[in-house]
């Protein structure tokens, strides 16, 4: 159907690169491809996953929330306080799950309702979210969360060998796709990012969709809290704020685009199984952590800057002229 | 509507006060000051306004340059990595060669944060990334590279100069050097922003980029110069911060992208281009700080101090824009591209003889 | 600053009155097939005001653009002071002095008065702006504009009148020879434009060579010396101002009879669908009221910026009402939104369609259904989009837009394939009341009468029809019932047929056939 004829040239890049790494990753490491290391790439990749699934639909909306690694850092602090005073587990991520909808709300209120730039208002709820999240734990940690939530963190699905993180984001991945392109939030959401105006004249809901996709980001931040706490076992005010700049990273280079109105889910769901390919190669050839954010950038850089040249191509002859356009004045007929 | 507009007096001071929010920024700064300084005996601890005035030092410098970036209506997030490149490799290298005096340090600190800017504009201007991507990129390249030249170990401070190394701890007429170097960046780029003739293409490319490449301001150009400025003094925060903090490792600079768009913001830098001071940032980032002080003096956690700085961020934002709202007039409403949406300009033919509309940004 | 910026031609080399500054000689050009500009002959003269007049559509903005050299011509050659030239872009226009202002000023909101008016040439002293000179120039320009205007505003603050005149100053201040007002009163009040004729005697006594483009005939003689009339991409008489008669002005800008190219009015009037009662907006409309039955077009006809447009987005819920009511089938409306708007059975076709009608990136099914995307769900909470595909196909029969063109972006079409998109969408979503603004504005002759063919089907077919159209031809052709505004207000209510030139007068404020 039209949905796969929709898997662009851009994921058709992104596996192409996916390829690569796996073939010269496991060239030079032939662990890469072991199922101790896939393991460890699912366990560890998990949250990135889900921030980047949740604030896709944000940006594809031509909006931007800088805020879900803080919102992350609320609701994993909350859930932990709330299990740590006798409460369920479970109910307890549920509940932090609607906190994580609640905070995204809030974001959604003052860029949405109050016409705020996005950018700002995201800016300070991270510092706000954050500085909550302090408030309650003050520094402390809590440890020591049941088997049962360390299991969805590591623990493998009973007699194979996949990890049940990866079912579950893989689940969270198959329901986000469904929302984003097969209901018709997704078709909003699409029209909303490219020409808000237009879906505004045509009757679309445009105030309700950019809400809501505000709403998605901070609740799969939530999510993506519930996964931080059963991998690392550890709640802490500070947790995930370096996962930030990853998660975004993962959206653009899943091809989504920064002015919105363009992307796919699925795309992302490749971008971050590239990142993590790649990170997990560079880690096992000795490259350290840190520095392999440089192989990050400039992938991202090769993907935007190939992605311009593709759809440069037709008109070459236009790249070298387009220094500085011209722009047409309104005039009357 | 009326014919020509000179607005009552009463309406014209409203208006100035408005136009030049520094003076409310200032205004407020004193106001915070007093209070605290009656209400709580710790602020009047000795050193504790130096200690102000040098935790606020380096955010100016890098918040004025975030602001320049601002105002021609683009972002730049790798501040924070030009600052801890900088601070690393500047700082090793006055270390290492003797004869580098400051005027050497300072210039090798500005040279690589201009270069490092350099980089970020190559990916605007000629691969025509948006801004918040490049310098998304940038930020990651330049944050690994930290890694890679710190090789794990990290700068000490035994290992800098005696000028770099006592910066905070001489004093030049009651101020450390290291505020000194803050203020003379805040004066010149603020007489820059003000009065040259760059500055006011920089102000006109955020106003309306359309219109500014329509008159012939060479909007590339500036864009280019504008990141390596933002860069320059980046880098120049660095080789301060070497000489502040002592210590170099591989995380140094960390956050200070955030800090400094927030100060920015505060100070009245409007994300739409085309308003706002490097003073104003600067007042920002001694607002931030002076707050910051007086909660940790009441040993309000730091962890309140993030969430009041959130706050006051969301604040300041609907503040200025309720303020510009009031105070602007819509041009007819109907039909107008919403501002914040603006692309680059592609260029065109059209399809028929249909009139296009040129975005209007307003603060 | 150079020497240029002692205001303009004024000093003492202005040239002599009557010398021709710009010349075009048979100017061609088209689009995609369309001939906007079919041999245009017109000069520009110094110390002269030469009026352009003439229908939507008619060429006048594509000529402004090649005079300003934002576009360039297919055919026939430009020549200043004497000289063939050629424009590569607007910079090169704007070195030989030739500028304009236009409806939407160019300006720069966050700077002031003065910063506007020497954007780009701001006087400085080895890089320094010297502002003491700056604003002791923009003084004098305002000044010479007789403007009372502080340099130090900041331009957010002024309204478009009030810009449009920095405009003019920048234009002046840079020693500009020719001036092109592009329909500059479109948007001002009474005052504004005595304010602005002042300012345009003024240069016009300098010694610049004007042209002022505008529907309002009055205004043409009131102001300009000469006056051309354009039709159909070409220029078709030349009048001394002074001496021609409205009646003759009318005659020349609609000129044939009314073709076959128009449907054959719906017949049927049905019940009451639209009646609109003292709906005022304050600063954009006062007091409207009328009528629109199902089954019937009405037709809207003013020049632009009578406040048609604004009139229609208020009922389609874009813009506040300040006072008045509406009633759909005699029940309270008050549109909060264009979604309640919909869903109440209201269909606005915008003017501009590409920037409020389509989403450009998306293919043609996707934009022809927009309207009713809430309801092609299935019961799992799944898009339909074979339903999709299936209505969009239908769509495309009724509006007959080329099945090959179903799988194309929006983006890729021409101007009228674009709007029988824009008419599917509404046809979807089976509307009461469907409000078409300015529908074939940019469209080639044959999509055009498919357009109102259609339209007019639709009004057989039940719906009530609101038509805001400039051209006047359309408008009276189509029409059932023709309302005239005028400045914000109704100023006429006629039932079709009737002639142009009553029309004409009723939207341009000119009674009767003044000799």
């Amino acid at each position: 159907m039209t949905f796969l004829r929709r898997l662009t040239r851009w994921e058709t890049g992104l596996l192409v690169m996916i390829g690569i790494v796996l073939a010269v990753g496991s060239a030079t490491s032939p662990g890469l491809l072991s199922t101790y290391n896939l393991q460890t790439i699912a366990i560890n990749n998990s949250v990135l996953a889900c921030l980047a699934f949740g604030v896709a639909p944000v940006i594809i909306a031509a909006d931007i929330d800088i805020s879900v690694a803080s919102t992350l850092a609320l609701c994993g602090v909350f859930m932990a306080k709330l299990w740590g005073g006798g409460m369920d587990i479970w109910l307890a991520a549920l509940l932090a799950v609607g906190l994580g909808g609640v905070l995204g709300l809030i974001n959604g209120v003052f860029v949405v309702l109050l016409d705020l730039p996005a950018l700002a208002v995201t800016l300070g709820t991270m510092g706000a979210y954050t500085g909550v999240a302090f408030l309650i734990l003050k520094g402390a940690a809590i440890v020591d969360f049941p088997t049962g939530l360390l299991n969805l963190g590591s623990g493998t699905i009973a007699g194979t060998q996949i990890e049940l993180s990866t079912v579950v984001v893989v689940g969270l991945l198959l329901v986000l796709t469904f929302v984003v392109h097969v209901s018709p939030y997704g078709r909003a959401l699409f029209a909303v990012g490219a020409n808000r105006q237009a879906a505004l004249f045509s009757g679309v809901a445009v105030t309700r969709t950019r809400l809501i996709a505000f709403v998605i980001a901070g609740m799969f931040a939530a999510l993506a809290a519930v996964f931080y706490l059963g991998n690392y076992d550890t709640a802490q005010a500070n947790i995930a704020s370096d996962q930030l700049l990853p998660a975004i990273t993962a959206v653009i280079l899943g091809g989504v685009s920064a002015y919105g109105g363009t992307g796919t889910i699925p795309g992302v769901a490749l971008a971050v199984i590239l990142l993590a390919l790649l990170q997990s190669a560079l880690g096992l050839a000795g490259v350290s952590g840190q520095a392999q954010t440089i192989a990050v950038g400039a992938l991202l850089i090769f993907a935007i800057g190939s992605g311009a040249a593709i759809q440069a191509l037709p008109g070459l002859g236009r790249i070298a002229r387009r220094r500085v356009p011209d722009s047409e004045p309104t005039a009357s007929p | 509507m009326s014919v020509s507009s000179s607005p009552s007096p009463r309406r014209s001071a409203v208006r100035a006060l408005t136009r030049h929010n520094e003076i409310g920024l200032i205004g407020l700064i004193v106001l915070v000051t007093v209070v605290a300084e009656a209400a709580v005996p710790a602020f009047r601890a000795s050193g504790n306004d130096t200690q102000i005035l040098d935790n606020a030092a380096l955010v100016m410098i890098v918040a004025v340059g975030e602001a320049l970036v601002i105002t021609a209506r683009q972002i730049d997030l790798s501040v924070a990595a030009t600052l801890g490149l900088a601070a690393y490799l500047v700082g090793s290298a006055v270390g290492h060669i003797g004869f580098a005096g400051p005027v050497v340090g300072v210039a090798m600190a500005l040279a690589l944060g201009a270069v490092l800017g350099f980089g970020n504009g190559i990916l605007i201007e000629r691969i025509r990334m948006p801004a918040i991507i490049a310098t998304l990129a940038t930020l990651s390249i330049y944050g690994g590279l930290q890694v890679v030249v710190t090789h794990g170990s990290q700068l000490y401070s035994s290992q800098l100069p005696n000028w770099l190394g006592n910066i905070i701890s001489t004093s030049w007429i009651g101020l450390s050097p290291l505020v000194w170097a803050a203020i003379v960046c805040v004066v010149v780029v603020g007489l820059i922003a003000r009065f040259t003739r760059w500055g006011r293409d920089i102000y006109a490319i955020g106003s309306n980029p359309e219109a500014a490449s329509y008159l012939g301001l060479r909007t590339g150009r500036r864009t280019y110069e504008v990141f390596a400025v933002c860069g320059a003094l980046a880098g120049l925060a660095g080789l301060l911060y070497a000489g502040q903090y002592g210590n170099v490792d591989a995380t140094a600079g960390s956050g200070f992208e955030l800090t400094a768009i927030a100060a920015a913001v505060i100070g009245g830098v409007s994300l739409f281009g085309g308003s706002g001071s490097p003073l104003g940032a600067a007042l920002g980032a001694l607002l931030l700080t002076e707050i910051e002080n007086i909660l940790a003096v009441l040993k309000i956690s730091i962890f309140a101090q993030q969430t009041l700085q959130g706050t006051a961020i969301v604040v300041a934002v609907a503040g200025y824009s309720l303020l510009s709202r009031r105070l602007n007039r819509p041009v007819r409403r109907s039909l107008r591209v919403e501002a914040g949406q603006s692309r680059p300009a592609e260029p065109s033919e059209p399809v028929s003889s249909e009139p296009t509309e040129i975005a209007e940004q307003g603060t | 600053m150079d020497a240029a910026t002692e205001t303009g031609a004024g000093a003492p080399d202005a040239p002599a009155a009557g010398t021709t500054i710009v010349e075009l000689r048979g100017i061609t050009r088209s689009f995609g097939g369309v001939r906007a500009l079919r041999g245009v002959d017109l000069s520009l003269r110094a110390g002269e005001v030469l009026g352009l007049l003439g229908e939507n559509g008619a060429g006048k903005s594509t000529l402004v653009k090649i005079l300003t050299g934002v576009i360039s011509a297919d055919g026939g050659e430009i020549l200043v002071d004497g000289r063939p030239t050629r424009f590569g872009n607007s910079r090169d226009a704007r070195e030989l002095g030739i500028t304009a202002t236009y409806q939407e000023p160019m300006v720069f909101p966050t700077l002031d008065v003065a910063e506007n008016i020497f954007a780009g040439r701001l006087p400085t002293e080895r890089g320094a702006v010297r502002w003491r000179d700056l604003y002791a120039a923009a003084k004098r320009t305002l000044d010479e504009l007789g403007v009372t205007l502080d340099p130090h505003t900041p331009v957010s603050q002024l309204g478009i009148a009030d810009r449009q005149l920095i405009e003019i100053g920048k234009s002046l201040s840079s020693g500009a020879r020719v001036l092109i007002l592009d329909e500059p009163t479109a948007v001002l009040s009474s005052r504004e434009i005595d304010r602005l004729f002042g300012i345009v005697r003024t240069l016009r006594d300098r010694g610049v060579a004007l042209m002022f483009i505008s529907h309002k005939l009055d205004e043409i003689r009131q102001i300009t010396d000469r006056v051309v009339v354009m039709r159909d991409g070409a220029q078709i008489a030349e009048r001394d101002s002074g001496n021609v008669p409205v009646s003759e002005l009318i005659r020349l800008m609609v000129g044939r009879e009314i073709s076959d190219l128009y449907p054959a009015r719906p017949t049927n009037p049905g019940e009451v669908m639209l009646e609109v009662k003292g709906l005022s907006r304050d600063g954009y409309f006062e007091d409207i009221s009328f009528t629109v039955r199902a089954g019937e077009i009405v037709g809207f006809a003013g020049l632009v910026g009578a406040g048609r447009t604004e009139v229609a987005q208020s009922i389609f819920g874009i813009d506040p009402i300040d006072r008045g009511e509406i009633l759909l089938e005699g029940l309270r409306f008050r549109p909060q939104s264009p979604r309640h708007a919909v869903k109440c059975g209201v269909a606005y076709l915008p003017e501009n369609r590409l920037a409020h009608g389509l989403v450009p990136t998306m293919k043609v099914p996707p934009n022809m259904t927009m309207s009713i995307w809430p309801k092609l769900v299935n019961r799992l909470g799944v898009f339909r989009t074979r339903e999709m595909n299936r209505q969009a196909s239908e769509l495309a029969d009724r509006v007959q837009l080329q099945a090959g063109r179903l799988d194309q972006l929006v983006s890729t079409l021409s101007g009228g394939n674009q709007q029988k998109v824009v008419l599917g969408k509404w046809l979807a979503a089976s509307p009461r009341l469907l409000i078409l603004d300015e529908p074939t504005h940019g469209i080639d002759v044959g999509t055009k009468s498919e357009v109102l063919r259609i339209v007019t089907e639709l009004a057989r077919g039940g719906v009530a029809v609101l038509l805001i159209s400039s051209e006047l031809e359309e408008v009276r052709a189509m029409s059932t019932r023709l309302f005239v505004m005028r400045a914000g207000r109704l100023v006429g209510e006629f039932d079709c047929p009737v002639d142009a030139d009553t029309v004409m007068e009723a939207a341009a404020g000119v009674s009767g056939a003044i000799a």
